[in-house]
């Protein structure tokens, strides 16, 4: 399968040969996608097998309709935004989602991970990637604190910083305007600045 | 820094480089000159590095094949999709059914017309047939047959008599049945008779009259004016009457009989009547039958004039079949006037009075 996936074929000749019923085609697109579908849907809805489960309903879903795929977006696009409503959607029927408090949160990562995200926020401290990303502690709080924003919030801020979409991008995943992208992006960054000094304190 | 919302929606597209050109350098000129808005830019960019730098999560290994196996399961419980052809041949089998049912439904409406027609009680037979202008064609057998016969348009007036009778069938549903009718129709005729010689036809019609004591009650002859006489009587007195008038018919160059059909402007027109003819529809006892009689009359007479050598009149003549064999109502001996009419006043009852005008026209 990792064979298979390393064949650069563009998108639109493997959606044709998938609607042709070539299975191949059909294994490749999925290998191409699965780990981003999987890591985007992962930090929306936040937990692992739920994450597998929605990435599973998001390629059946694609597969089984992409005759239906009229060609007007990219596959990327079409995909993505099949795989984000899902997630959404099951977002909104999930109870499990965002009923913890900060402080117990807290609690549970430690004095050491809460001062590491407390002296990255202070104005003068440094901003390594790599550091912040070897930090569990660090990356667990950030995970919360991002649970804790806005669903649709949350969906902006982790297509444009984690799966690196542009605007315009976003705006047609989540078929909302422009405006509306720069708005949730502007209030999900603010709010989550926030909730990051709340909890590190 | 306080939070400004739209310097903040600036400042975040300033760090995923969405702004233009323009607005870049305008945010670079704030930020050099404004260190609020440098360290709320600062705060902004280390959150979006905070969420950028979490790592990358692969997908669990057994998720491509969970895919596949989920596809391979939904796709053999799904029915087989049907293709083209056989929905096309479904449609055309669908097709044909409905094709077949409808030819069943037909035939055997036309079967049951024709068994109605073969089991049909005797007064549906009874009713007038319809007369139409001899180029029409002939109806088939089993088709509908129309209700009532009616006469359309004939002028009274016309100058130059029509060698055709012009009857056409109507539709039922416009048209009341003749037999409705019957009872309160009275039974209308119209001779009209043409002639070169008026003062003696005249003054011969005018002694017939008298002679058979139509004079003499007005309950007979309601109008005589020139060459109009109306007369309202029983069959018998009528017929005493044609009987004479027969003796001067040669003398006529020709003779229309106008019957009422008992639709408002309609008749049946006979044209070149003789008065053997005209006893012979009085004779009949309903409104019907001498309606149909008249009617055959009217298409013989017309066969008569539109055939050449009149091979056809001669031979039904000479046959003396049952519609021209017109028997004459017996003359009965006259020792007077009086008696005449007393036995003839007698005999008349509603239905089967006669009315009949005689217009003798100059030519």
């Amino acid at each position: 399968m990792t064979e298979t996936a390393n064949i650069n074929i563009d998108d639109t000749t493997l959606v044709e040969q998938c609607r042709q019923g070539d299975s191949e085609a059909t294994e490749r697109l999925i290998v191409k996608y699965q780990n981003r579908i999987y890591n985007v849907i992962l930090k929306i809805c936040a937990n692992a097998d739920d994450a597998a489960e929605l990435s599973q309903e998001t390629f059946v879903k694609v597969i089984e309709n992409i005759d239906k795929f009229e060609g007007r977006s990219s596959f990327y696009t079409w995909l993505f935004r099949i795989a984000v409503n899902l997630t959404l959607s099951y977002c909104k029927r999930s109870v499990k989602l965002g009923l913890k408090s900060l402080d117990s949160e807290a609690d549970e990562h430690g004095r050491q991970g809460r001062r590491t995200l407390k002296e990255f926020l202070s104005d003068d401290s440094s901003s390594d990637p790599a550091a912040i990303a070897t930090n569990k502690e660090l990356c667990e709080l950030i995970k919360k604190a991002l649970m804790k924003l806005d669903d649709k919030q949350r969906a902006v801020i982790v297509l444009r910083d984690i799966e690196g979409m542009d605007y315009a991008q976003i705006a047609r995943v989540l078929d909302i305007e422009l405006g509306t992208v720069k708005s949730r992006l502007n209030r999900g960054r603010s709010n989550l600045r926030e909730i990051m000094e709340a909890i590190s304190q | 820094m306080k939070e400004n919302p739209n310097i903040d929606e600036l400042l975040n597209s300033f760090i995923d480089g969405e702004l233009s050109q323009r607005q870049f350098t305008e945010v670079q000129r704030l930020i050099t000159h404004d260190e609020q808005i440098a360290q709320r830019l600062r705060e902004l960019q280390k959150c979006k590095i905070l969420v950028s730098s979490l790592p990358g999560v692969e997908a669990p290994a057994w998720l491509a094949d969970e895919i596949k196996t989920t596809l391979e399961r939904r796709t053999l419980l799904e029915p087989p999709k049907r293709h083209y052809e056989e929905i096309q041949g479904a449609r055309h089998l669908l097709i044909r059914k409905v094709l077949s049912a409808a030819a069943m439904i037909g035939l055997i409406t036309v079967l049951a017309a024709v068994i109605y027609t073969i089991l049909a009680p005797e007064g549906v037979e009874d009713k007038p047939f319809a007369v139409e202008n001899l180029e029409r064609p002939r109806r088939e057998i089993g088709a509908a047959e129309p209700e009532v016969s009616v006469v359309k348009d004939i002028e009274i007036e016309r100058p130059q008599p029509s060698m055709a009778a012009v009857v056409e069938t109507k539709d039922s549903e416009n048209v009341a049945p003749v037999a409705a009718v019957e009872k309160s129709v009275r039974f209308n005729m119209r001779l009209e008779l043409e002639s070169g010689g008026l003062p003696a036809v005249r003054a011969f019609i005018s002694k017939a009259i008298g002679d058979n004591g139509l004079l003499e009650r007005e309950a007979y002859l309601y109008q005589m004016d020139e060459g109009r006489y109306a007369f309202s009587c029983s069959r018998e007195v009528m017929g005493l009457l044609l009987d004479d008038l027969e003796n001067v018919w040669d003398r006529f160059d020709s003779a229309r009989l106008f019957v009422e059909t008992g639709q408002e402007g309609n008749e049946v027109l006979i044209d070149g009547v003789t008065a053997e003819q005209i006893g012979e529809i009085i004779n009949k006892e309903s409104f019907a039958k001498r309606m149909e009689v008249a009617r055959d009359i009217a298409v013989l007479n017309n066969m008569h004039k539109l055939l050449p050598g009149k091979e056809i009149f001669a031979s039904i003549e000479a046959d003396k079949s049952d519609l021209l064999s017109i028997p004459k109502p017996v003359k009965p001996v006259l020792t007077s006037g009086n008696g005449a009419i007393q036995r003839a006043r007698e005999e008349i009852d509603d239905s089967q009075k006669v009315h009949l005008t005689i217009l003798i026209i100059d030519r």
